[in-house]
């Protein structure tokens, strides 16, 4: 089989995955050779779904021993295997990163062998790929749960970022779907990693980890609030969520023509997007009464329609974490009204100037006492000016996808 | 009034210089008289070394580091009008710094708005670039910009491509950046011929277009995103969108 083969079949394979992020590496050892990273990361292309390339994104087989229902790659299914060799993976990266395609490497495998056997392969790509080219450029490796301990620190110690995917939002769903897996076992290589650090006194490498929508049961409020778990436990430091794609028939699964529920995946985003950098306790988002997010508003509107007793705020006075939580005020828009109000008292033309969109805002909002819109701050008469502005406009096909945005590589 | 110059910084300052002199504000402040009628009252100021020399100190002195930065990169958004704005603000900071930190003023704004554009089109030639490796081992890479951030990108490549040597050519300005190993070296460039490649580059060129093809998952297509985050004015110089 020759290398393009390969790489057709191992990207295929790993192209579910939806990490993509190369930014916030913080290692200091330099490998003396090609290459740095960036600390914002850099998008190096995006594929025809609008995602960001910014990794060599392959699975080292899809070869596997395991038979996880949802995956493609399990032991049952008929599909073509292949297999790199480490020196093929180093390769590639190398002359990738040379010609500027890519920011490094994301190597993730199906188990070929064993559970150690294929660490082994891992480790041994990545010894080439840094100590025989000597490369400085990002690598984040999926740790293989189930692998013996020296093996997971070595790997770990040649990498940027390691990451172990949960796979599924509960241990009910997993035993169901992936009947190998337990989230003890998912979740060991991350303890491994954590501990080691804290006990050299390291700071914790930033990891994350995956799970599928719409698989499985779950809501969206036992996913968001499991999320929070491993944000609070500093365990992880990003939480990516993949809607489920159909690629199998199978009793406990969605049939084979269900569409990927991708707008509740944006709006899980979205709601992650809240919980961490806008301040949102995850109970403010979703709750045991209303499990599941609204899909016709973004949930910062949502919360914002529920809670109207907090507005209208004045922009000239709130604090920064109140502005936050204005719908349609962004981090951006934020930033800039906290700038320009040292210099002067902020009226609704100011806003204007600095080209703040008040297309949602201007009814929570207040300038200089003044509110902006008159009309009244009841649910029943937002509501309707809400869906109006989520409308397309004439003339436009209405799609779902024009209000899904590609999740890129920012952490 | 409006006012043209050469368009070289020194021929600016004279500008900046001579709004002083003249106690006038032009109606605008151009290299390119192209679109100018005959019934445009105009003023070519020709560059004076000397007081673009005396200018340059001036500024130096008067403003903090990140303003000045600020005023080169503006300068280097030569697909936009910013001339007019530049010497407003550049006056306002003269007269008192603190305007020039107020946001919501225009002219504030819109000097802000040239240089954000100029460090968007940075990143994007950081993400965007492709180098071809030619037949000596260099890398090569063509670039078309829509300002001219050729300037401020080799820094960048040499921190990754430290052990390499390579040339990134702007073919819109005829700028190369040379990185020999050692110097990174800005020249302008008459005419140039199609380097030869390497004997490896097609094949890597294909497992790249490859990669870059199936990676995309069928059901998520979706043209509109893509076309957002790379615009068509920087696909023809990548070799993933040929077809």
């Amino acid at each position: 089989m020759t290398v393009e083969e390969k790489l057709a079949i191992l990207t295929d394979s790993a192209k579910y995955d939806v990490s993509c992020s190369s930014s916030g590496s913080t290692r200091t050892q330099d490998f003396g050779g090609i290459g740095s990273t960036h600390a914002s990361g850099i998008c190096h292309a995006f594929s025809a779904d609008g995602r960001c390339i910014s990794l060599l994104k392959i699975l080292f087989t899809n070869h596997c021993i395991y038979d996880c229902v949802y995956c493609v790659n399990r032991i049952s299914n008929d599909r073509q295997r292949a297999a790199f060799s480490p020196k093929e993976v180093a390769d590639l990266t190398v002359n990738f990163y040379k010609r500027n395609y890519i920011e490094g490497l994301f190597l993730s495998s199906g188990i070929i062998g064993s559970e150690d056997h294929t660490m082994e392969l891992i480790l041994k790509s990545l010894k080439i790929l840094r100590y025989e080219h000597g490369f400085n450029g990002y690598v984040h490796v999926k740790l293989i749960p189930g692998a013996s301990e020296y093996l997971i620190r070595a790997v770990t110690a040649l990498a940027d970022r390691v990451s172990s995917n949960i796979e599924l939002p509960s241990q009910k769903s997993l035993a169901l779907l992936a009947p190998d897996k337990t989230k003890e076992k998912l979740f060991q290589p991350l303890h491994i990693v954590k501990n080691d650090a804290l006990t050299q006194g390291k700071k914790v490498m930033g990891m994350s980890t995956q799970m599928i929508i719409g698989a499985s049961p779950e809501s969206d409020y036992e996913i968001l609030k499991l999320s929070d778990t491993f944000y609070n436990k500093s365990l992880l430091k990003r939480v990516y969520f993949s809607a489920y794609i159909p690629t199998t028939t199978h009793k406990h699964l969605p049939a084979l023509n269900t569409p990927p529920p991708l707008l509740r995946e944006h709006r899980l985003y979205q709601a992650d997007w809240l919980m961490r950098f806008y301040g949102f306790a995850f109970d403010e988002i979703a709750s045991e009464k209303n499990p599941f997010l609204d899909e016709r508003f973004d949930p910062k509107l949502a919360w914002a329609l529920r809670s109207l007793h907090h507005f209208p705020v004045e922009i000239n006075r709130a604090d920064r974490e109140t502005l936050l939580r204005v719908p349609g005020l962004g981090v951006r828009s934020v930033n800039k009204i906290l700038r320009a109000r040292r210099q002067k008292l902020l009226l609704a033309r100011d806003l204007d100037t600095m080209k703040i969109s008040l297309k949602r805002a201007r009814y929570f909002i207040t300038a200089g006492g003044s509110p902006i819109d008159q009309t009244e701050l009841r649910y029943e008469r937002l509501e309707s000016k809400m869906l109006a502005l989520e409308m397309p406009k004439p003339g436009t096909q209405p799609s779902l996808f024009d209000i899904i945005q590609s999740t890129t590589g920012e952490l | 009034m409006i006012w043209t110059y050469d368009g070289s910084f020194e021929g600016f300052l004279t500008s900046l210089h001579r709004s002083y002199i003249y106690k006038y504000i032009p109606e605008k402040l151009t290299m390119d008289s192209a679109g100018l009628t005959l019934l445009d009252e105009r003023e070519i100021i020709e560059t004076d070394f000397e007081t673009a020399a005396k200018v340059s100190k001036s500024i130096n002195e008067r403003f903090p580091k990140k303003i000045l930065e600020r005023i080169f990169h503006v300068f280097l958004c030569d697909d936009m009008p910013f001339e007019l704005d530049l010497l407003l603000y550049l006056r306002m900071g003269f007269k008192d710094l603190s305007l020039i930190h107020d946001l919501s003023h225009p002219v504030v704004y819109a000097v802000e708005g040239y240089q954000k554009r100029l460090l968007t089109t940075i990143h994007k030639m950081y993400a965007f670039t492709r180098f071809e490796m030619l037949d000596d081992g260099m890398l090569y890479a063509k670039i078309a910009p829509p300002r001219n951030v050729l300037p401020l990108i080799g820094k960048h490549f040499v921190k990754r491509l430290k052990s390499e040597h390579f040339i990134i050519h702007d073919i819109k300005r005829g700028l190369i950046c040379v990185w020999d190993g050692q110097n990174l070296q800005l020249h302008p460039i008459l005419e140039a011929s199609e380097p030869t490649l390497h004997e490896d580059e097609k094949h890597f060129q294909k497992l790249w277009k490859t990669f870059f093809d199936t990676v995309a998952i069928e059901s998520r297509k979706n043209y509109k995103v893509q076309r957002n985050f790379v615009p068509l004015l920087y696909r023809e110089l990548m070799s993933e969108f040929k077809s």
